[in-house]
């Protein structure tokens, strides 16, 4: 390791934020022991005395802070010209070191008391699945914008000049959710609806009934349900979606806030959802795979490209990440694609007889393949649009089942990376399943060979640190 | 029950043009056999045992619906092997496994992240190994089983040497 490198120490305030996990972490333990009934608590608060509760919860506060203190003292962090160093731990001693061009995105995260102290968590991630960021926790939050300016200039590939610090890249806010669409969006989920007629068949029984403790007993039962949307309500509140020379910027978050970077060329592949119910309105969701950002399903709020938003919007923030489609008309392609069924526009569908196999949406599954990358439609009563860059393309594959091989039929699948899109062309015929295959491997194998440089200020001729082009006119013709 | 039709069968995605398959070591039966024998003669055992101590006659279905799964499986274990194959093209490998539900891998070589053997104490008394290759995608699931432990290090070589000359970056 480099000799001269400056070791430097997170916040000092980090242990007095950090400490209080372990309060959650009691509190926890004491709710799956005692469960949620009060009385129960005041009968052990009875029986043993208050003098013992008050000790427990002091030595339980003394040991996370006095814990998370001489964790502080054990923590520091490096960069040099490429690499970003962590050494962390206090009885098993870690050492981090990722090289800074190999960055998928760098976050800063502030969570509520964070947020309250103007401190923030700078998370660099790397593609090595889960809980393979480097995390330094916690900055003060001019310097963690600092550092991730110059992270991110470094990761690009700028050279450091001597003595000048590394400035913020400008950028343009291009799409924000307003807080009403986005409760409209998750009451219009046909979750909440189902959830909500039970909730109200709940009401009128227990008001019948008079079966109070019944229906609130039922009611917890609905917890997960509820958990689950207000997660998703507050981490995609007040979503901005920015661009910049630095790759896409978004910001969301109610209580902890997230501010993501990612740079160009880092999406794997990208999803456009419609549920049933948002299609009066048009509204679109769109997530994307991004190789490190590895999230329980449900919980992933890193891999949201725009949780809400027109077919416009929607469009925008798609281009944002993959701005060349290589097709004549991308418009066109991609209207045919959300909204469209049959084999217009190029379209390669299932063949009639997979009518057996998928009644519902046999006319709409299919691919279309474009210069620049693979478009896969699905699902009649929720929409699918998958896209996925041919340089992007991990490996593929086909199966076929016994039902499938009597119909000549086989289902061809994309591997991407770990996140919310897999792409998966389901149904089509054995001949257009093994012509895909071919193609397919043949252009990612083209796409490849013609691929960027990881370092996206290296590329030739060298760019300037420009803004990059405005969004295009709806027809987006000129991409 | 569904339409059969008597037009010419479609070229079988599993069997593209110029593409020569090689077939993993027979070995990998006798493996499988003798897991399945092992797996299987506990249950075997302790049903017998029940049924002709209890003197129950119908407790005798226990042991043999055992034996049964167990006869099938012999059956089906050496087709299955037989059916495993992989091929080596210039830019991407292919494995091709399976016979009632068919599946069939590409995996680039500009795409391996890293390439695992893996012989178990069985794999090794038979002298077979297990190669799994890894891309940056979960999904890729691409594994040859029951290859000779020349042939597995061999490949593993191969594959690395392949791997670099086409290298891209995620």
């Amino acid at each position: 390791m480099n000799p001269d490198l400056t070791w430097l120490r997170v916040h000092p305030i980090t242990p007095a934020i950090k400490g209080w996990k372990v309060i959650a972490v009691l509190l926890v333990i004491v709710v799956q022991q005692f469960g949620v009934n009060i009385s129960s608590y005041r009968e052990v608060s009875q029986n043993v005395g208050a003098g013992p509760i008050i000790g427990v919860v002091a030595l339980a506060l003394l040991l996370g802070f006095g814990y998370a203190a001489i964790a502080w003292r054990m923590t520091r962090y490096a960069i040099d010209d490429d690499t970003v160093y962590l050494q962390s731990g206090v009885l098993f001693r870690r050492q981090r070191s990722a090289r800074l061009d190999r960055v998928q995105g760098i976050d800063l995260v502030q969570p509520l008391l964070a947020r309250l102290t103007g401190l923030a968590e700078l998370k660099f991630e790397v593609a090595g699945g889960a809980d393979s960021s480097v995390s330094l926790a916690f900055l003060r939050e001019p310097v963690a914008e600092q550092l991730r300016s110059t992270l991110l200039a470094r990761a690009a590939g700028v050279e450091p000049v001597e003595g000048e610090v590394a400035v913020a890249a400008p950028e343009r806010e291009l799409l924000s959710v307003q807080a009403g669409t986005l409760i409209g969006s998750l009451l219009r989920s046909g979750f909440v609806l189902g959830v909500g007629g039970v909730l109200v068949v709940l009401v009128v029984v227990g008001v019948v009934l008079r079966e109070v403790g019944l229906a609130a007993s039922l009611l917890l039962g609905f917890f997960p349900t509820i958990a689950f949307v207000w997660r998703r309500f507050s981490s995609e509140f007040a979503f901005r979606v920015a661009q910049s020379p630095d790759g896409i910027r978004l910001r969301h978050g109610l209580l902890e806030s997230r501010a993501q970077t990612v740079p160009p060329g880092r999406v794997q592949a990208v999803r456009l959802t419609q549920s049933l119910l948002w299609r009066r309105r048009d509204w679109w969701r769109v997530e994307m795979n991004i190789a490190g950002y590895v999230q329980a399903e449900n919980q992933a709020s890193e891999t949201v490209l725009l949780p809400v938003g027109s077919r416009e919007e929607a469009l925008l923030a798609l281009w944002l990440v993959l701005p060349d489609l290589g097709a004549d008309d991308p418009r066109g392609v991609l209207d045919e694609a959300l909204s469209g069924s049959g084999r217009e526009r190029g379209f390669v569908t299932s063949p009639a007889r997979a009518r057996w196999l998928d009644p519902i949406a046999w006319r709409r599954n299919g691919y279309v393949l474009t210069e620049r990358a693979l478009i896969v439609r699905s699902g009649r009563l929720v929409r699918r649009v998958d896209l996925v860059p041919h340089e992007r393309t991990q490996s593929l594959g086909v199966r076929q089942g016994p039902i499938q091989r009597r119909l000549r039929l086989a289902t061809v699948a994309l591997h991407s990376t770990q996140g919310p899109v897999r792409p998966v062309v389901a149904h089509l015929g054995s001949t257009a399943a093994g012509a895909l295959l071919g193609a397919q491997a043949a252009r990612a194998r083209r796409a490849r060979a013609m691929a960027g440089p990881e370092q996206w200020m290296r590329q030739t001729p060298a760019p300037a640190v420009t803004m990059p082009p405005p969004p295009p006119p709806a027809g987006w013709g000129g991409a | 029950m569904w339409p059969m039709t008597d037009r010419a069968e479609d070229p079988s995605p599993f069997d593209p043009a110029g593409v020569v398959w090689t077939p993993v070591s027979t070995r990998l039966t006798i493996v499988r056999l003798v897991s399945v024998v092992l797996v299987l003669v506990v249950p075997l055992a302790g049903g017998v045992i029940a049924a002709a101590v209890s003197g129950l006659a119908a407790l005798w279905a226990v042991p043999g619906a055992v034996l049964a799964f167990g006869l099938w499986l012999g059956v089906l274990i050496p087709r299955q092997v037989r059916a495993l194959g992989y091929a080596e093209r210039d830019d991407d490998l292919l494995i091709r496994r399976g016979l009632l539900m068919r599946n069939l891998v590409v995996v680039p070589y500009g795409r391996l992240q890293f390439v695992d053997v893996h012989a178990g104490p069985m794999d090794r008394l038979a002298g077979v190994a297990r190669v799994q290759l890894h891309t940056a995608s979960a999904s890729s699931d691409a594994a040859i089983p029951g290859l000779p432990h020349a042939e597995a290090s061999r490949l593993r070589d191969r594959l690395a040497a392949r791997g670099e000359a086409r290298l891209a970056g995620l």
